[in-house]
């Protein structure tokens, strides 16, 4: 009955375009798929029976009680105006540098574009805060645009980021199914922990890239992108300086050290994390009831967003493994020609083109779980797998014509700037994307270094 | 009428998200001041989490914020999105919501007769655990209804016209 598995997963991917929620028409579609396998006499029923225990089992993971907690923290950073604030007194420090402006973006997305985990929203943030100013100050349509969407993915697949927690988590458990299935009884883990430390480095690698890039651009083609002359009004003190850098970097710093050191959770470092973005808010005189109502709030929407959809993809799965998809993959997947290379290369191309319809969140918790065990039955490592998708995801989401980011900052950009200026910007960036994943792929221990150095592999 | 219970439930809910933090933050004092690991109350930031996401799933869908992929919804037309809405609640997420909580309500009658307390030493006893349990069945009976709120609405709009 695989065929039944293949034809569930085409049709929702169909009805997900009709525009209904994901969450209910991921479950909704599995249930009547499930329903007509019983009444055909194909479908064992007593599978959905289990379903109350996996929605328990999702309410009490202790991993992912850090996605709300990030959650609140990110949107009280963002609420609070520090993002705007760190924003601006960068580009008041490095504007009157040639493509200061654009890296200081790049620098201010990689810090603080992560608290969300949807792409879209997180453009939009990049959008607003920074569209405006680099347009008034003379940068070209094309550098601007590129920069925003790429520096806005970029935050959500540099640590601390909901994307990396939960990945880590559907990960922990892809794992452990491979090695069962090896045969290995006594799995070795891999922790959210291992996939924030093992981002680090190609996530900064990424920002490096970024900056010589724009760097290169002020150098060779200076028209795109004019050193800002400095009027006297604009003059920021050092304090100001301090003052704005100094809390936001500090505490980024401190929770993702935290975790990197192992002194704490991630679920602790992301709860002292939040306090801290509390604690900043309060005394920049950022946080009354209302705002603070806002952040609840706005923690509350994100929080049962993603974990509705993490509910009706268990259900997905359950249906799809039921119908034997999952053998299905695995053998579709051990045919290939090339072996491990030939799988992979085919699993990220299939997750690249996903990308053009599916958020980060929906293929992680659908489309990770059913190649996940099978790759790593490979041989693969687990985290290089991990920071392989999310940076594969992240450019999908900046491809031209597809990309998420581009469609979204497409709706906050002023009308002068036309569609083809925003795919031009970033089609350099996808260029950079491409060159860090054949880097990472030919060095894979760019990403498992710094895991195995702290955690002794 | 509808839409004003999950708001109402939702803002409570989102009130505990606060409180999550401030637990998580005690508990870390706790832990690494006084060396005291306190596993009922770790328990509780569990279930604050559980109950924030699960009860405030209705309100989070009164306000459209659960994720869709809008590539071609955002171009329809109002009646397009209103025909799309009915459509989905009344083949997904009505059926969906029944049959969840049909089989919730026998697993949460389970945990009621069996007494269940925490399986960790020193965690929660014994009538929380089921009474949490029952957010299994909220979250259906809630997002139910907002949903049926959801389809009315989108027949009021396609008769409309």
């Amino acid at each position: 009955m695989e065929w039944v598995a293949a034809l569930l997963f085409l049709t929702v991917i169909v009805v997900l375009l009709a525009g209904f929620p994901v969450a209910f028409s991921l479950g909704g579609i599995a249930l009547l798929f499930a329903w007509f396998g019983v009444l055909g006499g194909v479908f064992n029923e007593a599978l959905l029976s289990g379903l109350p225990n996996r929605i328990f089992g999702i309410m009490t993971n202790e991993t992912l009680v850090a996605v709300p907690l990030f959650v609140f923290m990110g949107i009280t950073l963002e609420r609070a105006r520090i993002a705007d604030e760190l924003l601006e007194t960068m580009s008041a420090l490095f504007g009157s540098l040639r493509g200061g402006l654009g890296i200081s973006v790049t620098l201010v997305g990689m810090l603080l574009a992560a608290s969300t985990g949807i792409v879209g929203a997180t453009v939009v943030t990049m959008g607003l805060l920074s569209l405006p100013t680099m347009l008034k100050r003379g940068y070209s349509p094309e550098v601007a645009a590129g920069t925003i969407c790429a520096s806005g993915t970029l935050g959500q697949i540099i640590p601390p980021s909901i994307i990396l927690v939960m990945l880590g988590d559907v990960m922990t458990t892809a794992y452990q199914q491979a090695q069962l299935d090896m045969g290995i009884f006594s799995p070795k883990t891999v922790s959210v922990g291992d996939l924030f430390a093992g981002a680090l480095v190609p996530g900064l690698l990424l920002v490096l890239l970024y900056v010589l890039y724009i760097l290169g651009l002020a150098f060779f083609r200076p028209a795109t992108m004019p050193a800002h002359h400095r009027e006297q009004d604009e003059r920021v003190s050092f304090i100001r300086v301090l003052r704005a850098l100094v809390p936001p970097l500090l505490l980024i710093l401190a929770v993702l050290g935290s975790i990197l050191a192992g002194f704490a959770t991630p679920t602790e470092a992301a709860g002292v994390g939040a306090m801290g973005a509390l604690l900043m808010a309060a005394v920049r005189q950022q946080l009354d009831l209302e705002r603070l109502q806002e952040i609840m709030r706005g923690t509350l929407r994100i929080s049962s967003m993603v974990f509705l959809i993490l509910i009706g993809a268990s259900i997905f799965s359950l249906v799809f493994r039921g119908y034997g998809g999952d053998d299905g993959v695995r053998a579709v997947l051990e045919a290939l020609p090339g072996g491990v290379v030939g799988a992979v290369v085919v699993v990220m191309l299939v997750m690249f083109l996903l990308g053009f319809v599916l958020d980060f969140i929906e293929i992680t918790f659908v489309v990770v779980p059913i190649v996940g065990p099978v790759l790593l039955a490979m041989g693969l490592d687990p985290v290089w797998l991990g920071i392989m998708i999310a940076i594969n995801l992240q450019t999908s989401f900046l491809t031209p014509p597809f990309g998420f980011a581009l469609f979204y900052l497409r709706g906050v950009a002023p009308p002068s700037i036309t569609t083809a200026q925003i795919y031009r910007g970033a089609m350099p960036f996808v260029a950079i994307q491409l060159l860090a994943l054949l880097l990472l792929a030919a060095f894979p221990a760019l990403v498992t270094w710094l895991p195995d150095r702290i955690y002794g592999g | 009428m509808l839409d004003r219970l999950s708001t109402v439930l939702g803002k409570m809910a989102a009130w505990l998200t606060l409180v999550m933090v401030f637990v998580t933050f005690v508990i870390v004092v706790m832990r690494y001041v006084f060396d005291a690991g306190l596993i009922w109350l770790q328990e509780t930031v569990i279930w604050m989490h559980a109950f924030v996401f699960m009860v405030g799933a209705a309100y989070t869908l009164q306000k459209d914020e659960h994720v869709r992929v809008d590539i071609f919804y955002r171009k329809m037309s109002s009646r397009g999105r209103a025909l799309v809405d009915l459509l989905g609640v009344l083949i997904f997420l009505l059926p969906l919501c029944v049959f969840l909580g049909w089989k919730a309500f026998d697993f949460v009658a389970l945990s009621f007769r069996m007494h269940e307390a925490s399986r960790e030493s020193g965690g929660l006893p014994y009538p929380l655990i089921p009474l949490l349990k029952a957010i299994l069945l909220v979250m259906p009976i809630t997002v139910g209804l907002q949903g049926l709120a959801m389809a009315l609405q989108s027949l009021r709009s396609l008769r409309g016209r």
